[in-house]
């Protein structure tokens, strides 16, 4: 991954997740946090399982929890992965 | 009385009447406590994120229903007992059930809109 980003400009935008101006949460009070609903959750994990921090989510900093909280309870019911690692011989 | 949600994960193999049967007696389970069932959703076999007990798949069900805290012990108690569970998980719902339960209706619409922007954002 650090590889193919070009060392001649440091300062070039390294965006892996849509900017989103703004908390999507916020915006549309219909969409609701919950650790069943994995579609939504699905958004906010890397592709290695890790929570999407906040500056790239761009959640503000009520829902950011909420969705923490969510996708830590979705990944004990394994519903959500802990890391993309997992698999069974 | 508190609400409560209980998910657990039915071995694979279980199928036909012997899953049935599981459903049933856990329900008979809560029931014989003075529970209060709300609601039982079978989401059928799904793709677990990560190995449970070498399984790779598992029968999801939850169960909503309002109890005293100590029948929670109980039940637990009662799903770790049983082989075929092969994970479970409780809880505690502080505002009770969500009034709305047709959310997944809306939810492939919205869904495709989202994939549309991340294509675009790609591109």
């Amino acid at each position: 991954m650090a590889d193919d980003r070009r060392p001649a400009r440091p300062a070039a935008p390294r965006r892996r997740f849509m900017r989103r101006k703004g908390c999507r949460f916020c915006a549309d009070s219909s969409l609701r946090i919950d650790y069943k609903e994995t579609r939504t959750l699905r958004y906010f994990i890397s592709e290695r399982g890790k929570i999407v921090p906040r500056r790239i989510s761009g959640n503000c900093a009520e829902h950011q929890r909420k969705v923490t909280e969510a996708i830590k309870l979705g990944r004990n019911i394994a519903l959500l992965p802990f890391t993309s690692g997992h698999s069974l011989d | 009385m508190r609400t409560y949600e209980t998910i657990f994960i039915v071995h694979p193999d279980a199928v036909g009447e012997q899953y049935a049967g599981i459903i049933e007696k856990f329900k008979k389970v809560l029931e014989d406590q003075q529970a209060n069932v709300l609601k039982v959703e079978e989401w059928g076999a799904r793709k677990l994120a990560y190995p449970v007990k070498k399984q790779s798949r598992g029968s999801y069900v939850l169960v909503a229903y309002e109890a005293e805290p100590q029948v929670i012990a109980e039940f637990e108690r009662r799903l770790r007992l049983d082989e075929t569970i092969i994970k479970f998980m409780t809880v505690h719902l502080e505002k009770g059930l969500p009034a709305v339960k047709e959310e997944p209706a809306s939810m492939p619409a919205e869904e495709a809109t989202e994939s549309e922007d991340e294509e675009t954002e790609e591109a």
